[in-house]
């Protein structure tokens, strides 16, 4: 894998009061030598490996279930996604999609953060076995 | 632990086993060494012969060329994997961008490797988001080095 470069997502749940430019001030105040585009939906982060990670640790320690993020192949502004040169941006409905259900697992997380996890897993529904629906049958003839 | 995801691009996912202490192997970072050291345009759109013929290990030479260019991507990584995380219904993987035929193989290879595995749902409401998120993190902390 390259070692070079990391672009980072960073993306705001819909819930949060967080603002993409408050988010983008306060990655450019972490650390020196990273580069930051604010976005709609929050910021891309770039940088060396090291200096990313520093990033998004940082961001989960403020920004604790709030702002989730994902590694981005391509850099910041290439013109082939970059949405201003009329790139094409094939992974947008992902996004959009998970932008969506955020609140949920944001609720998840601080659920288990409260101490409230316990979760009940619903019985999965099997099909009927061939004798019982026969003998149903049977008995309702 | 290398945690596979599927779908490979999932925001969720990724931030998810992060966020749970192990390494996501994301479709990202395998488009990002294309793009930084081949210049490929856009994968797994755009394949070299390369790949065709990696490809090839996971699908039959009669399967179609988006499938074969999405399985030299991803197989490798689900042979990396130790584990792997599965959400089941996610309706815009299937479409232009998305493949469903190479979805089936994924699964299938997943499956096949015999590694751990872990099926969830994308969540509706807050129960479902619970049962998701917890299901997750108990997967993730039974995982053993």
């Amino acid at each position: 894998m390259s070692e070079q470069r990391e672009t980072r997502i960073l993306m705001i749940s819909p819930d949060s009061k967080l603002t993409p430019d408050q988010l983008v001030r306060a990655v450019h105040a972490m650390v020196p030598e990273i580069s930051i585009k604010e976005t709609c939906y929050g910021c891309l982060v770039e940088g060396t490996r090291e200096t990313v990670k520093k990033v998004v640790e940082q961001v989960r320690q403020i920004y604790r279930n709030e702002v989730f993020s994902k590694r981005r192949g391509y850099p910041q502004g290439d013109p082939r996604r970059c949405r201003a040169q009329h790139g094409t941006r094939p992974g947008f409905t992902q996004l959009e999609a998970e932008w969506e259900c955020l609140p949920l697992i944001q609720y998840a997380l601080n659920e288990i953060d409260a101490g409230n996890g316990a979760y009940e897993v619903p019985a999965e529904k099997k099909p009927i076995p061939v004798k019982e629906m026969k003998d149903i049958c049977e008995a309702y003839r | 632990m290398k945690v596979f995801i599927d779908p490979p691009n999932s925001m969720v996912l990724f931030d998810l086993v992060e966020r749970f202490g192990h390494e996501p192997l994301s479709s990202m970072a395998v488009i990002q060494e294309k793009i930084d050291n081949i210049e490929v345009d856009m994968p797994p759109m755009n394949v070299t012969l390369d790949d065709v013929v990696r490809g090839l290990k996971y699908a039959g030479v009669e399967v179609p060329s988006g499938i074969r260019g999405r399985m030299s991507l991803w197989g490798p990584m689900i042979e990396a994997a130790d584990a792997a995380i599965i959400i089941d219904n996610a309706p815009f993987s299937f479409g232009c961008v998305g493949c469903d035929r190479s979805n089936e193989l994924t699964k299938y290879l997943i499956h096949r490797r015999g590694i751990p595995a872990l099926t969830v749902k994308y969540p509706t409401d807050e129960a479902e988001a619970k049962i998701m998120v917890g299901q997750i993190k108990d997967f993730l902390g039974g995982l053993k080095q």
